[in-house]
């Protein structure tokens, strides 16, 4: 029945780069969390040296993207896929950059001690990894409900970061040498906080995707 | 808008073909509505209907009604000569006359009594104007309209409908015989005239309907299937075979 061969091949080969870089993503994570929580340098430094491959995937996406718009004239679900894709790709490389950065606050711990055992930070990585497995698990199925489900997490990993920000706040009150520290670990916080909202923005691509409409998860 | 075409349960038959299934549609005057679908869906045979086309092929037998202006087009009391003044029509293949480029204009209008010079010369102008083509061939009217380019000619065509003064312009695939640079000139050229006439247009390529029309009609199987503001057809349609339709999944 089908005649779009080259059409179809090309809109698999985004699926497929999304998909892995969703998981490129979730490891990245992972990696810089495990090694924050016990300032593993060596470690840190393989997530901020794998960053570029996730940045040429991001490229490749693109790159198929635009030669399909140029050649195959996309309309509807076909067009919606290409520019989700896009969008997608955006918020997955942002995500990256985000592991690189939590990576870049374990360089610059090297040598010290932590000023406190990492507890909620580990929760909310493990949370927003869940919701960055959920987001590509509800674009792969095209499921609306899992991506409107995964955006509902994203309200623990904003108070979970309402709580270590107040927390990391009174170390820094009680004792002026764990400023350094502990601005860095609160900006952890915030990196994972971002990469919720990232997740969150991968599942309204999915809703768009579906639907045709753009809803508002991040809210 | 006000809607000038009403098709209301518009059955059509070939013979024992039943080519036509039941169409209800309303089309509204001055904008363009592009009738898409695979060959055979009846979309050329619609756009033949509402000037009355099919009358002279032999077997065709009609149900329902079309009212153009609020006016039974199928009524014994409609003279068709009049009915086809005031709804024109431009085909696949430019179709001049073996005639100079200024008679194949004037050829509408003498027929229907126009004798002053002065007139005609006015009405050729005008008409070749609308139709985007006197710049390039004001200086040799009496040449034979053979000797322009295709999509001149069809530019000269759509002059010599403009040149009765018509109400709707019918385009059956008026652009598929020709080059992109001349089938742009036309959409730009169906753009304009939309200010002043009603368009409805046949046609295989459905980025020009995306391109051009303001509405879209898809058929299949001599069935309305979708009929929607062209960009919602186009970027999220109601029905999965309008998707597939244009995604090219069949056609």
């Amino acid at each position: 029945m089908t005649k779009r061969k080259e059409f179809d091949q090309g809109l698999e080969q985004l699926h497929n780069l999304l998909v892995e870089m969703g998981g490129f993503v979730e490891e990245a994570l992972v990696e810089a969390m495990e090694a924050l929580k016990v300032i593993d340098i060596d470690r840190a430094k393989i997530v901020i040296k794998k960053d570029p491959l996730l940045n040429q995937m991001e490229e490749k996406i693109t790159e198929i993207g635009s030669r399909l718009i140029a050649t195959q004239q996309p309309v509807a679900k076909d067009l919606r896929r290409i520019l989700s894709a896009f969008k997608i790709a955006s918020d997955l490389e942002r995500m990256g950059d985000l592991a690189v950065d939590v990576a870049k606050v374990v360089l610059r711990l090297e040598g010290q001690e932590l000023i406190k055992p990492l507890i909620d930070l580990p929760r909310m990585a493990e949370i927003v990894q869940m919701m960055t497995y959920e987001s590509i698990q509800s674009f792969v199925q095209e499921n609306v409900d899992l991506a409107y489900k995964m955006a509902k997490d994203d309200d623990q990993v904003d108070a979970l970061y309402g709580q270590i920000t107040r927390e990391l706040f009174s170390l820094m009150m009680e004792n002026p040498r764990n400023i350094a520290q502990a601005s860095l670990l609160s900006f952890v916080g915030r990196y994972m906080e971002r990469f919720g909202d990232h997740a969150t923005n991968i599942g309204e691509s999915v809703v768009y995707l579906v639907t045709g409409n753009r809803p508002d998860l991040n809210q | 808008m006000e809607a000038l075409i009403n098709i209301n349960k518009l059955n059509l038959f070939y013979g024992t073909f039943h080519a036509l299934k039941n169409v209800s549609l309303t089309i509204p005057e001055k904008a363009i509505t592009a009738f898409i679908g695979p060959s055979g869906c009846g979309k050329s045979t619609l756009l033949r209907t509402l000037n009355r086309m099919n009358d002279m092929i032999p077997g065709t037998r009609i149900e329902g009604g079309i009212a153009i202006g609020g006016t039974e087009i199928y009524s014994n009391e409609v003279d068709v000569e009049t009915l086809r003044k005031k709804v024109g029509m431009v085909f696949q293949q430019p179709n001049p006359f073996p005639k100079s480029i200024y008679d194949n204009v004037a050829y509408g209008p003498r027929l229907h009594g126009v004798t002053s010079k002065k007139a005609l010369d006015e009405i050729v102008e005008t008409s070749l104007k609308s139709a985007a083509l006197w710049d390039e061939v004001k200086d040799h009217l009496k040449r034979s309209a053979f000797g322009i380019s295709g999509g001149q000619q069809q530019r000269l065509c759509i002059a010599r409908a403009l040149a009765v003064n018509p109400d709707i312009l019918l385009m059956d695939e008026a652009t598929s015989a020709l080059d992109p640079i001349s089938t742009l000139k036309i959409e730009e050229l169906a753009q304009e005239l939309k200010d002043k006439y009603t368009i409805v247009m046949v046609t295989h390529n459905m980025h020009q309907a995306a391109r051009v029309s303001n509405q879209t009609v898809f058929f299949l199987n001599g069935e309305v299937i979708e009929y929607s503001d062209t960009e919602k057809l186009f970027s999220n349609p109601t029905d999965q075979r309008t998707e597939d339709y244009i995604s090219g999944r069949f056609g």
